[in-house]
């Protein structure tokens, strides 16, 4: 990991891929408002690997969904290459999480109904009609496949996920974030649920197609080790990036 | 994409759909049966009380006003009834009830019929005077002469059916009648046997009392209408001589209008006829005197179409049933795939997205349902007789017991309004149904579902 140049220059010149200002978010329990972000600023630039490190209950999680777009924050704004993501319509914000970002979560969540191919395939499914889907069908397919063979998958694509490991789980994961080569991978503790051996095998792979992809990585995990393989690393404490 | 995708997923995977879909195919199903079967019967008992009926029936409230302009012969009335192009031909006719017994030399049969307390629909007859060659252009009279009789016997002229034949030795006062082919049969009449008819008269310039005629007639042969009733108690003579004998004081009781169209211009000829005959003192101008053939059978019209409304809202209950059904089979899956929808929100799937894949597993229900549904309830409809036959002999029940309607097969009639109605209604149903948990579903939080495993 040593070859990876620090990317601090970058992040001077070029503006962020992803940028979080003044985020705060409370949740209000009866008369109580509980605020768990008090004001984060984050930026990711593009072929940077951040890791966000912190115990349980700093707010990590909540962090993580409001810079995917998939919770509105009390206060602050994120913007994604330049879009104010909460300022989109439904629609639009939609079509950013399907086309820009990629999700791995530590339960992988995959739909227990499809196969390998299938949960792969299900951000194309999602992005396109009937009829555009049927028309690239056989290179959507393809590409599927293509990713999970290169995932070492390649005798797995019929199977469902109750019929697959952990590790495959994951990796089957993994290809369907990177389905439509998003520009951000945000990965929730992906190796949380996986024995430190298939955990590191996962975590190679993934650094395998940031290197590759160039992509943007915002990595949040309890291992302090693995932290220190990322460029950047940034620790939260009660709502705050210390 | 992904909605028809993972509506059919889930389909095949949730077994529970099944019940959805069987709760579809029964209601419509059930639906398309029952209401083949009620429009036949309809049809059929349409068809057979129609009989002698013409399409409009005239009949002036006579009696009611002393003073009135309306004259009791019909020769105005019928010029103004035909003068309206729609009409096709107009009859009068004059209808009473009296007594008919058979002379001659049984006498003791006689007797037994008259001293009978079963023969009570022997005792009192219909006996309608008519102008045949008017009679036969409004009416299917001179069909039911021509047509060959089962009991009775035919008139030696079907044109001029009261022309007595020289072989009955009639005297030159006497008159001969035409009577339905059953009551021929139970009075055991012979042709040119002769009748006694006897009736009362109201003698309007008496008030309250009534007078008593009787007179003799030729049995010149009979008729076969095919509705039971008529040929049953129904006697025709000619209407001139049918006043004469009565010594009546109105010369007929009703016009019998047949129109060229009657499914166009039924409705609005009556109304208008009303209208402009009343206007002309040709009739009293009360509500009901121009009745359609339809509204003279109304009563037994309306309660079978009152049945077949009523079946109709019975059996959409079941489909109201299979609504709740997959009501509950959807609020179910949406509980149980929460996850799912969190996931599929997290990779890009809008709420309405969400919403639309839950509202087509609905529509891929109602669907196959209301197929399957539509083809058995149709072929089911089609081949109704056939099917009763068979699970009558199999179980040894009669189900359609033929002896008590008139019909000798269950009839059944498709049409393609209803059965398209019913589908359309079990989409209806089924998709208003999966809309609450389907908006449920689009309206998840879809962290909630995505924080735990």
């Amino acid at each position: 990991m040593s070859a990876i140049a620090p990317p601090t220059p970058r992040s001077v010149s070029a503006p962020a891929l992803l940028s979080a200002r003044n985020i705060r978010k409370s949740f209000s329990i009866g008369e109580e408002t509980l605020e768990i972000l008090h004001g984060v600023n984050l930026d990711l630039h593009q072929g940077e690997m951040l890791a966000l490190t912190g115990t349980s209950g700093a707010g990590k999680s909540t962090l993580l969904h409001i810079l995917g777009l998939l919770d509105r924050p009390s206060e602050g704004s994120v913007s994604i290459e330049g879009q104010s993501g909460w300022d989109l319509s439904i629609a639009e914000r939609a079509n950013i999480r399907n086309q820009r970002i990629g999700f791995v979560f530590q339960f992988y969540h995959l739909l227990p109904e499809l196969d390998a191919v299938e949960n792969v395939l299900l951000p194309a499914m999602i992005h396109e009609s009937q009829a555009s889907f049927r028309r690239r069908r056989r290179q959507h397919y393809e590409h599927a496949r293509e990713l999970l063979a290169g995932f070492g998958l390649g005798s797995r694509f019929a199977h469902r996920p109750s019929q697959l490991s952990g590790g495959e789980r994951q990796r089957v994961a993994l290809a369907r974030a990177l389905f439509h080569d998003p520009a951000i991978l945000i990965a929730d503790e992906p190796t949380g649920n996986l024995d430190t051996h298939t955990g590191e095998k996962v975590l190679e792979l993934i650094f395998r197609e940031q290197q590759r992809r160039q992509l943007s990585l915002l990595l949040v995990t309890h291992d302090e080790r693995l932290a220190q393989r990322c460029q950047r690393h940034l620790v939260m404490a009660d709502g705050r990036i210390a | 994409m992904f909605r028809w995708f993972l509506s059919l997923r889930y389909l095949r995977a949730r077994k529970t759909n099944l019940i959805g879909i069987g709760g579809i195919f029964v209601g419509v199903g059930a639906l398309i049966l029952i209401l083949s079967i009620m429009t036949g019967f309809l049809e059929e008992t349409r068809r057979s009380v129609r009989g002698s009926l013409s399409d409009l029936v005239i009949s002036p409230y006579f009696g009611i006003r002393e003073d009135s302009r309306v004259p009791s012969d019909p020769a105005k009335l019928l010029e103004a009834v035909r003068a309206d192009a729609r009409v096709a031909a107009a009859a009068a006719h004059l209808v009473w009830y009296c007594q008919i017994v058979k002379q001659g030399s049984d006498a003791n049969y006689n007797l037994r019929i008259l001293s009978n307390s079963q023969s009570g629909n022997l005792s009192a007859v219909q006996i309608v005077g008519i102008d045949p060659q008017d009679e036969f252009g409004a009416t299917e009279l001179h069909d039911a002469l021509e047509r060959t009789p089962m009991r009775g016997a035919k008139v030696d002229d079907v044109d001029r059916p009261f022309e007595i034949p020289e072989r009955f030795n009639a005297t030159p006062l006497e008159q001969g009648i035409v009577v339905g082919e059953k009551l021929y049969d139970n009075l055991a009449l012979k042709r040119g046997d002769r009748v006694t008819l006897a009736t009362v008269v109201p003698d309007t310039r008496k008030s309250g009392q009534v007078l008593t005629q009787s007179r003799n007639y030729i049995v010149l042969g009979t008729f076969r209408s095919m509705e039971n009733e008529m040929d049953m108690s129904r006697i025709y003579l000619d209407r001139a001589e049918l006043v004469d004998f009565l010594d009546s004081p109105i010369d007929f009781s009703e016009v019998l209008v047949k129109l060229h169209d009657f499914k166009r211009d039924g409705e609005t000829t009556k109304a208008e006829l009303q209208e402009s005959l009343t206007k002309k003192h040709l009739l009293f101008g009360y509500s009901g005197e121009v009745r359609t053939w339809q509204e003279f059978r109304g009563v037994l019209l309306g309660a079978i179409e009152n049945e077949r409304v009523l079946m109709g809202i019975m059996l959409s209950l079941v489909l109201l049933v299979a609504g709740f059904t997959v009501f509950a089979i959807l609020s179910m899956m949406v509980t149980e795939k929460r996850r799912d929808i969190g996931i599929l929100t997290a990779l890009g799937a809008t709420p309405r997205g969400v919403m639309t894949s839950f509202l087509m597993i609905a529509f891929w229900d109602a669907l196959i349902g209301a197929a399957l549904g539509a083809v058995f309830g149709t072929w089911g409809a089609l081949k109704i007789d056939a099917i009763e036959r068979s699970l009558s002999s199999t179980f040894g029940v009669q189900i359609f017991n033929r002896e008590v309607y008139l019909f000798d097969t269950i009839p059944s009639v498709v049409e393609v309004l209803p059965v398209t109605l019913i589908v359309l209604g079990a989409f209806v149903c089924a998709i208003l149904f999966a809309a609450i948990p389907a908006w449920r579903a689009a309206n998840l939080d879809p962290l909630e579902a995505l924080r735990h495993e």
